[in-house]
């Protein structure tokens, strides 16, 4: 509970975490942060009013986010980034040329960034979309994701074949199977089309991480079919959880004494997949703050899942406090780029780093592969203005690139006031982004 | 996992013949000091780890500079822990020359060669004199004993008047064990003939010891177990060659470790410290 008093509104409480134990108990995870190459902007008010990433911030960029236009071929009901498919106030549509210059700008901030994500709006009906992913492979970012809801995917047969060959992982949203779970989440009931997105990206050879807004009393009883799902899946090689945040457009009858947290989804998955997960399977992720974002890796032959946490004591070599012998450093790195904002399952570097950790654990390297298929499961909280605390922000290690090269922390753009001033400058810059072409 | 991470696990040893020698303490030895069976159980080998050796030593109140003899020391984790936490002055021993061996080089690299010395003998028959020490552990291995009275008055007679043991092992409830749980292999995995509580203090007592406290870690044998039957269920989904030497499958290890689980909720089988002072 985060508890505090403002002097204009009063007092104000929040859920933060939805288990006071376990908040406590895996502070023990908390990384040291490490210093991004350079920062883009002066410690001036204090935080959170300086970002870009200001000399206050104590950890650099793990992922970063470019929101290439605000247009949309869906109205969420629950959309933190204000999207839409009407016109819109201070809506815009980047240029290939200024995706570059942010791509250049994150290049520079982290020398060698290993994992990127173009969003939006919806960035698959951004007419420059394909070269704009193909911009982010050419400086080497070896995790390029597409951050999309999948409508183009279903529709458009050539789309899914594009991304295979520049190379794209696609994070697609998906938040279940019921109509009313689309309903109440995307505004329209979408399951088809979101299956048919899956099975294209299958056929293509594209990897898709499935991006689940989970929301108190609408899907939260489907976590559990959705990983069977995913992991069932040829073509999916991970989940991520995210409990709805309440920023953007924010509804006014949100409870912040009743909100969905990590701990929460960890327990759903629990109870819904009693055989193969236990709540300690899923271990804070140390580059953010712990209580951010939690993480597990599933082997899965067909038949017996086991989580890698149960065969190498993974919270041995992330536990940055407790006292103990130094472990392998070398298995202690590949853990920390497993345990990551930057990981997904299925791409490159995390295949490598599993065959890593298999490879120390003695495993033969015929079946090593069978470990770097490793299926990855996120539950990831975000902020909302209820929740909000700078201390976590300053380690935030997502951050959203602006137009002009800031690298300004997820949750600070999205809960601050940066987003609406980031599309207040472009939409006069560059005109109203509404009717981009397909 | 620490130490044994980045050492490759291999087959497990083929002690099926050493089972038809009958020598349970030869198998044991070697069974334990086996790279594919640490992975399995910790390196510690025991419920609880390190903290049920840390309470065990706390309850016999082992203090700084003593004499502390670890019988059954396998890996050394624990005499080198009695060294570092509480002062004391520890040999350990063990019926196998591998362990020990490498039990010394963990000491030494620990910068410990001053305090800890690890040798090769019987716990049925200690190579030491009377009274030589303050303190005896015993972790998880009385059980696996075929001479339990015997190895116990050996301890005795290593002790000089008052010092203390500290038992810790497996406990049984013999009529609520279920029948796949006896045999051969259950009691080189401390179950066949471990006994209950009762049976261990009466050993003491007619020893000659006078029994101070019992605590019950049946929660850690629980983990423990937990422990081997997932990482069973691994080896198995990613096809380690485990069945090479082993006398039985994967999959029925697992079904016997899954028994054991289901005993220990039932408390049939659980696992306690047992501190004793000598009379």
């Amino acid at each position: 509970m985060l508890s505090r008093v403002c002097p204009e509104h009063g007092p104000l409480e929040a859920v933060v975490y939805g288990d006071a134990e376990r908040y406590l108990e895996i502070q023990r995870f908390n990384k040291p942060g490490q210093k991004p190459l350079r920062r883009q902007t002066p410690s001036s008010r204090g935080c959170p009013h300086d970002c870009g990433i200001c000399p206050e911030h104590t950890q650099h960029t793990c992922l970063g986010i470019i929101e290439v236009n605000t247009a949309c071929n869906l109205d969420c009901p629950i959309c933190f980034a204000d999207s839409g498919s009407g016109p819109q106030e201070h809506g815009f549509s980047l240029s290939l040329d200024q995706v570059k210059s942010m791509l250049d700008a994150f290049v520079r901030a982290e020398g060698e960034p290993e994992s990127v994500q173009l969003s939006g709006g919806e960035p698959s009906i951004h007419p420059d979309i394909l070269e704009m992913l193909r911009a982010a492979r050419d400086r080497g970012i070896q995790l390029v994701m597409l951050n999309t809801n999948g409508i183009r995917l279903a529709r458009d047969p050539r789309f899914a074949p594009a991304l295979a060959d520049i190379g794209v992982h696609v994070y697609l949203q998906f938040d279940g199977f019921t109509d009313a779970t689309q309903l109440a989440i995307r505004g329209r009931p979408l399951t088809e089309e979101k299956l048919r997105a899956v099975d294209r990206c299958g056929e293509a050879g594209v990897s898709v991480s499935l991006a689940v807004a989970v929301e108190r009393g609408v899907n939260e009883q489907e976590v559990g079919k959705i990983v069977r799902f995913g992991i069932e899946h040829p073509a999916v090689t991970g989940v991520f959880f995210q409990p709805v945040t309440h920023s953007g457009r924010f509804r006014p009858d949100s409870n912040p004494l009743d909100k969905l947290t990590n701990p929460d989804v960890i327990d759903a998955i629990c109870v819904q997949l009693p055989e193969w997960f236990r709540a300690d399977d899923f271990v804070p992720v140390p580059c953010c703050s712990p209580t951010c974002r939690s993480a597990t890796f599933a082997l899965y032959d067909g038949d017996d899942l086991v989580p890698l946490p149960r065969l190498v004591d993974v919270e041995q070599y992330l536990d940055y406090v407790t006292n103990r012998a130094v472990p392998d450093p070398e298995i202690r790195q590949a853990l920390e780029g497993l345990w990551s904002a930057k990981a997904a399952g299925g791409s490159g570097p995390v295949a490598e780093r599993l065959d890593c950790v298999a490879c120390a654990t003695g495993m033969p390297p015929e079946l090593r592969e069978v470990a770097a298929r490793g299926f990855m499961i996120v539950v990831q909280d975000f902020q909302d203005p209820y929740t909000l605390d700078v201390e976590k922000l300053r380690k935030c290690c997502v951050s959203e690139i602006t137009p002009d090269g800031r690298l300004i922390p997820f949750c600070a753009y999205n809960s601050v006031g940066y987003r609406e001033q980031v599309r207040l400058e472009m939409s006069r810059a560059n005109g109203n982004g509404y009717g981009a072409r397909r | 996992m620490s130490s044994s991470g980045a050492q490759r696990i291999g087959a497990l040893p083929e002690f099926d013949e050493l089972l038809a020698t009958g020598d349970a303490k030869a198998c044991c030895s070697a069974l334990y000091a086996n790279p594919a069976v640490r992975w399995l159980l910790g390196d510690e080998l025991h419920p609880g780890g390190e903290a049920t050796t840390r309470r065990a030593l706390e309850l016999i109140g082992l203090a700084a500079g003593e004499g502390l003899l670890d019988v059954a020391s396998g890996t050394g984790a624990s005499a080198i822990l009695a060294a570092r936490e509480f002062g004391s002055i520890v040999t350990g021993i063990d019926y196998g020359t591998e362990a020990v061996g490498r039990a010394q080089s963990g000491a030494d690299a620990a910068g410990l060669r001053d305090q800890v010395a690890f040798v090769v003998g019987d716990a049925e028959a200690l190579p030491y004199g009377d009274g030589e020490f303050d303190a005896v552990l015993c972790e998880c291995s009385l059980c696996t004993f075929p001479d339990k009275a015997r190895a116990i008055a050996e301890m005795r007679r290593v002790l000089r008047p008052g010092g203390r043991v500290a038992i810790s092992d497996v406990v049984v409830d013999p009529e609520g064990l279920p029948a796949e749980l006896t045999g051969p292999l259950a009691t080189i995995a401390c179950v066949g003939s471990a006994l209950p509580v009762s049976g261990y203090r009466e050993l003491l007592v007619a020893a000659g010891f006078r029994p101070v406290a019992v605590e019950s870690r049946a929660e850690y044998a629980a983990e423990l177990a937990q422990r081997v039957e997932d990482r069973l269920r691994g080896a198995r989904l990613l096809g380690l060659d485990w069945a090479a030497g082993s006398p039985i499958e994967i999959g029925i290890a697992i079904e016997l470790v899954g028994a054991a689980r289901r005993a220990i909720s039932e408390g049939a089988l659980g696992y306690a410290i047992l501190a004793a002072s000598r009379r």
